[in-house]
């Protein structure tokens, strides 16, 4: 859930998800689900209720339709009054939302969610099991077109058990089915809505603020729900997104007081520091740059090689190319994302080591570099070619020669995806992309690194017992500390052996009026928690 | 009257041109609304792709689409937004008044700036007034006006800590928030055009003055501002409607910028957004209205050469 740099200039989302790269299981099974909610971030002053924060949407949504649009634009949009089964904290954890607790049985095929009672959709029904089967029944109904179909398809049956009870049976066990909340596409509205309403411009859900007016390329206006099952949210009355797609426009209407929230890119960021009244939050987001190697042929077989070559390339001046310093270096989960992630510090190869780079490389039979490579990457996406060039600079140092391709985005996402379903026999050596959020740390590494993973490149006809053992076991383990260990574990092994390139996590960076106080940023780059900001 | 009708024919020609033209640039940029509905985060199966075209009346051949769309269009149907579902033609009625409201102000002030500076520079000695006007022309001409804007916007709120409410109010609910509202995006697109009016009008001016009619009118003893005013003025403004004429091409221009950059929910920015999201019936239904605005804009300003020179008869 990240977002590009250059968005300001396009109104398409410009978010990558390379063809075949989702998220397939996680563990979150095992969340200890009794855990009390987190308290709302802790803020400076007492909350004030009261007031309708006006602030800048810096893309238009494309409809607001939250099952089948995957742009993050609509989402960012239909976030504050569509709420799905779970929600995430602070910390990127799984919380209770219209569900209060669930139950896995069955071996991992049934999951039995307990429904949240009284809670009032904005129209004033009274949300049941019925509607949750409606919603869910409609994501998976193929005339729906949903974008995130794949996510829940392992759901065979839906089934209401009481009011306030649903149960799904799937086909097979599917652990990522927990975190709902990350699976965008699972709102739930009223029975029978998407057959009376234009979803694409109306909503009706139960969220902190109703719906009050969409005028496509103007403005979303919202209104505080009286009725919020949470009855101390939200504190505002009402808000107003404007849409300002230009960037130096959001800056002025910040400085000049007329908005008091705006999301900004590293460069925008940078021309207000030091404005009077408004503060600049910066934190990692899910956007991890990363070259996918193909595994398959020499030299990039040879674990010595890849890391050599990764050895070679200085992590900061990739992040200063390309990223503007917007970002902080990143293993194979983003930096941020809840417990998950390696602490930078400790990171390897983050500083340049040439000298150690060419004696790996000499260890390896290539004592004088003298090997061609190919990187293929997409001008769609600046920093994609920004990191290219770097590397293809800093392998010159090694005398490996490296031929750049740019390609028409559609194309590379094609190219990309051939190289994936035939393991690697087809398709470049290297393509430069990145990956955003998986609702489970487990999909940034097993559909990747397990042999039998779905994007796996190269290293599906040659195991390794010792990685896809483990891949497993943090998949079938109920225990988060355990996990931890085991995710921690695997992504220095998948460093160590460099099986792709990861450079960095890029930041999500919003300013606000000191006017706006107890706004916390989510590592989704979603706007969660502005139900728990007030106006000073 | 033969004339007319002869201009109506080339009218309906031209219009016709643009629909075929439109139709058919639109359908040849990369991706379609289906990849935009998708987004690039989700994936669509070859089975859902179809069904969304099907549902958009995209799987027909090109043809049908175009006679569809064509015939829809003169029963007044502009048909419906893709990525919204909203008619057209509503869509398009309520954006209309805004940039209407933006290029008219723009002319108005292009003319009552552009004129006065013009005569000024072609009677004044003033070394001061003469290097103020180049110095407005050149830098109109060559400054790219959403350029001007992006500067207008940092220097408005970062030099006078001010810009005007964010949200678009229409002149009937608050006319003073509306003009201020207005005042950047007008100043922006007027400069551009009031350098090549107050050029042409000091050049325009300066080749009138010097002819015979001028010296009669002086010594018969008018005025300095009759025979300015009434006398030259009136014979320069033929070269001067024309360029305002052709001005208003470059002003639908420059509203889609300008809108975009300030925010305002104007046509320019919805043909923009249509353009980048992909919803052909909203480009094809704003520029057909650009289209025919340009068409009428250029009728009229032929017919006001008759008003403005009453030797000038079309036959």
């Amino acid at each position: 859930m990240a977002r590009s740099t250059s968005r300001s200039h396009h109104g398409i989302d410009r978010r990558t998800f390379l063809g075949g790269s989702l998220a397939l299981g996680g563990g979150l099974a095992g969340l200890d689900l009794s855990r009390a909610r987190l308290v709302s971030a802790q803020a400076a002053g007492t909350p004030k209720r009261g007031g309708t924060l006006v602030a800048a949407a810096e893309i238009d949504p494309i409809g607001l339709d939250p099952h089948n649009s995957s742009n993050f634009s609509s989402c960012q949009a239909y976030d504050h009054f569509y709420e799905s089964l779970t929600t995430y904290d602070e910390k990127t954890n799984i919380q209770p939302c219209l569900a209060t607790s669930w139950e896995i049985t069955n071996g991992g095929k049934t999951y039995t969610f307990k429904l949240r009672p009284n809670v009032k959709f904005h129209n004033g029904q009274t949300m049941t099991a019925d509607d949750v089967k409606y919603s869910i029944e409609r994501v998976l109904d193929p005339k729906t077109a949903s974008p995130w179909i794949s996510w829940l398809k392992a759901i065979k049956e839906i089934k209401v058990i009481d009011p306030l009870t649903v149960q799904m049976n799937l086909d097979a066990p599917y652990p990522l089915l927990g975190s709902f909340a990350g699976i965008r596409a699972s709102a739930i509205i009223p029975k029978g809505l998407a057959e009376q309403e234009n979803l694409k411009i109306k909503g009706i859900g139960t969220g902190p603020f109703k719906l009050v007016e969409y005028v496509p390329q103007d403005r979303i206006v919202y209104a505080r729900n009286p009725d919020y099952w949470d009855k101390s949210l939200p504190y505002l009355d009402g808000m107003v997104f404007k849409v300002l797609t230009e960037e130096n426009a959001r800056i002025a209407a910040l400085r000049a007081g007329q908005i008091q929230y705006a999301f900004f890119s590293g460069q925008g960021a940078a021309q207000l520091e030091g404005a009077p009244g408004i503060s600049v939050s910066k934190s990692p987001t899910a956007w991890v740059v990363v070259h996918y190697i193909n595994k398959r042929n020499k030299p990039l077989s040879d674990a010595r090689v890849r890391r050599a070559l990764r050895m070679a390339v200085d992590t900061n001046e990739v992040i200063q190319k390309a990223a503007f310093g917007a970002a902080v270096p990143s293993g194979p989960v983003p930096t941020g994302y809840g417990d998950w992630y390696i602490d930078p510090k400790t990171l390897p190869y983050v500083k340049a080591d040439v000298e150690g780079a060419k004696k790996l490389l000499a260890e390896a039979g290539y004592p004088n570099g003298g090997f061609k490579i190919e990187i293929k990457c997409s001008p769609q996406y600046p920093e994609f070619v920004a990191t290219t060039l770097v590397i293809q600079e800093s392998l010159k140092k090694l005398n490996v020669d490296v031929t750049v391709t740019q390609m028409e985005w559609g194309a590379f996402v094609a190219d990309n995806k051939k190289s994936n379903d035939s393991c690697g026999k087809e398709g470049t050596d290297i393509y430069s992309s990145a990956n955003t959020f998986r609702p489970d740390p487990d999909g940034y590494l097993y559909p990747y690194f397990h042999s039998k993973g779905e994007i796996n490149k190269g290293g599906c006809d040659t195991p390794d017992p010792k990685l896809d053992g483990l891949l497993v076991e943090a998949r079938q383990s109920s225990n988060h500390a355990e996990r931890k260990r085991l995710y921690e574990e695997i992504q220095r092994l998948a460093m160590r052996d460099s099986l792709d390139w990861w450079w960095y996590a890029k930041y999500n960076i919003e300013a606000v009026s000191s006017k706006l106080q107890g706004y916390s940023q989510s590592f989704t780059g979603r706007r969660l928690f502005l139900k728990k900001a007030w106006l000073a | 009257m033969r004339y007319l009708a002869r201009r109506a024919v080339w009218t309906i020609l031209a219009v016709f041109g643009v629909s075929v033209l439109i139709f058919l640039l639109v359908r040849l940029l990369p991706g379609d609304i289906v990849d935009i509905i998708a987004g690039t985060e989700g994936q669509l199966s070859r089975q859902q792709r179809v069904a969304v075209l099907r549902e958009f009346g995209l799987d027909q051949p090109l043809p049908v689409q175009y006679f569809r769309w064509i015939g829809n269009m003169l029963q007044g149907n502009f048909g419906w937004s893709f990525r919204t579902g909203q008619p057209v033609a509503t869509l398009i009625a309520s954006r209309l008044p805004i940039t209407i409201e933006l290029a008219l102000l723009a002319v108005l002030s292009v003319a009552f700036v552009g004129i006065p500076f013009g005569v000024a520079a072609s009677v004044s000695r003033s070394v001061r007034v003469r290097t103020l006007v180049q110095i407005i022309g050149v830098l109109g001409l060559s400054l790219p006006n959403f350029w001007i804007a992006i500067l207008l916007i940092i220097g408005a709120s970062s030099l006078f800590g001010w810009l005007p409410a964010i949200i678009y109010v229409p002149p009937w609910a608050d006319p003073w928030v509306n003009l201020q509202q207005m005042f950047l995006p007008v100043l922006s697109l007027g400069l551009g055009l009031s350098a090549v009016v107050v050029r042409m009008t000091r050049s325009s001016m300066l080749e009138v003055l010097g002819q015979d009619f001028i010296r009669v009118a002086r010594a018969k003893g008018l005025s300095t501002r009759a025979v300015l005013l009434r006398h030259a003025l009136r014979n320069a403004l033929i070269p001067i409607v024309t360029v305002l004429g052709l001005q208003t091409g470059f002003l639908l221009g420059g509203v889609v910028i300008t809108e975009q950059i300030f925010g305002l929910p104007g046509l320019g920015w919805t043909l923009l957004n249509g353009v980048y999201q992909r919803d052909y019936p909203v480009v094809q239904g704003t520029v057909m209205v650009f289209a025919v605005t340009f068409v009428l804009v250029n009728l009229l300003v032929d017919l006001l050469y008759t008003y403005l020179d009453p030797r000038i008869r079309y036959e």
